[in-house]
């Protein structure tokens, strides 16, 4: 028996960014994975550990330095919500105050209006599919974070612990 | 037939309440009915049920997409 065939129904992923986009992006696999009956693991590392504070309010995005980002407005007439503002707007515009929370706002709203969960009720319904947590303790004190910081049901284990029982093959690096 | 409204929700969240639907009635044996309105859910919906060992057959691709679903019988027991 080959090693992946040993782990068939395993998936995993390292999340170490903490924006509100890639946050999504992993909460979202790991549903999806959890009810299709595989075994979980979400190892949050470096800035990701900003997806498992209590308070999920820090978790923006900013088009700054994102070039790859669509920036879309989810309100107004059609043509105005198909321009994406990120191509059109210089990038210098990005770094006026309060942009990053005006991006934050767009996206959330885009999310509400496409049918998604708010993220902290995806984060929580993770958990109750049996998608395992893990917080980095190694980072945990590297960032000054307590562990009365992170919300309930998670663990804190390095990152031997993540790798002696995690697949030899699909992880996600995000 | 019982019907299962998803429309206006996106991936994964239809499968997702497919999955607790399929779990509060484990013991129902008849075919119900599932709309949604996430086009992804056209080729995931019965990649889900191929997974799961369900019979998934597409009836309507207007205004929503309508599938009916059953259990294989004998599957899953």
């Amino acid at each position: 028996m080959s090693e992946t065939a040993f782990f068939p129904d395993q998936f995993s992923v390292i999340q170490s960014k903490g924006t509100l986009d890639w946050a999504y992006a992993s909460f979202i696999l790991a549903s999806t994975a959890a009810v299709m009956d595989k075994e979980v693991e979400l190892f949050f590392t470096f800035y990701g550990l900003k997806c498992l504070l209590k308070d999920s309010n820090g978790l923006k995005i900013t088009p700054l330095g994102r070039p790859d980002m669509v920036v879309k407005s989810p309100i107004g007439p059609e043509w105005l919500q198909k321009i994406d503002w990120n191509q059109k707007l210089p990038g210098l515009v990005w770094t006026l105050p309060g942009m990053s929370s005006l991006a934050t706002k767009g996206f959330k709203k885009q999310l509400q209006k496409q049918g998604q969960l708010p993220f902290d009720e995806l984060r929580e319904m993770c958990l109750e599919l049996g998608v395992k947590v893990t917080a980095c303790q190694m980072t945990v004190d590297l960032m000054g974070f307590e562990a009365s910081d992170f919300i309930e049901g998670i663990e804190f284990a390095g990152a031997p612990s993540y790798f002696v029982q995690t697949p030899a093959t699909q992880s996600l690096f995000i | 037939m019982q019907e299962l409204d998803f429309t206006g929700l996106a991936c994964p969240m239809p499968i997702i309440k497919l999955k607790k639907f399929l779990a509060e009635s484990s013991g129902l044996r008849e075919p119900f009915i599932v709309v949604l309105s996430d086009k992804g859910g056209l080729k995931d919906i019965p990649a889900f049920c191929q997974q799961q060992k369900l019979f998934c057959e597409l009836k309507k691709t207007e205004p929503f997409f309508v599938f009916q679903i059953q259990r294989v019988v004998g599957a899953n027991e």
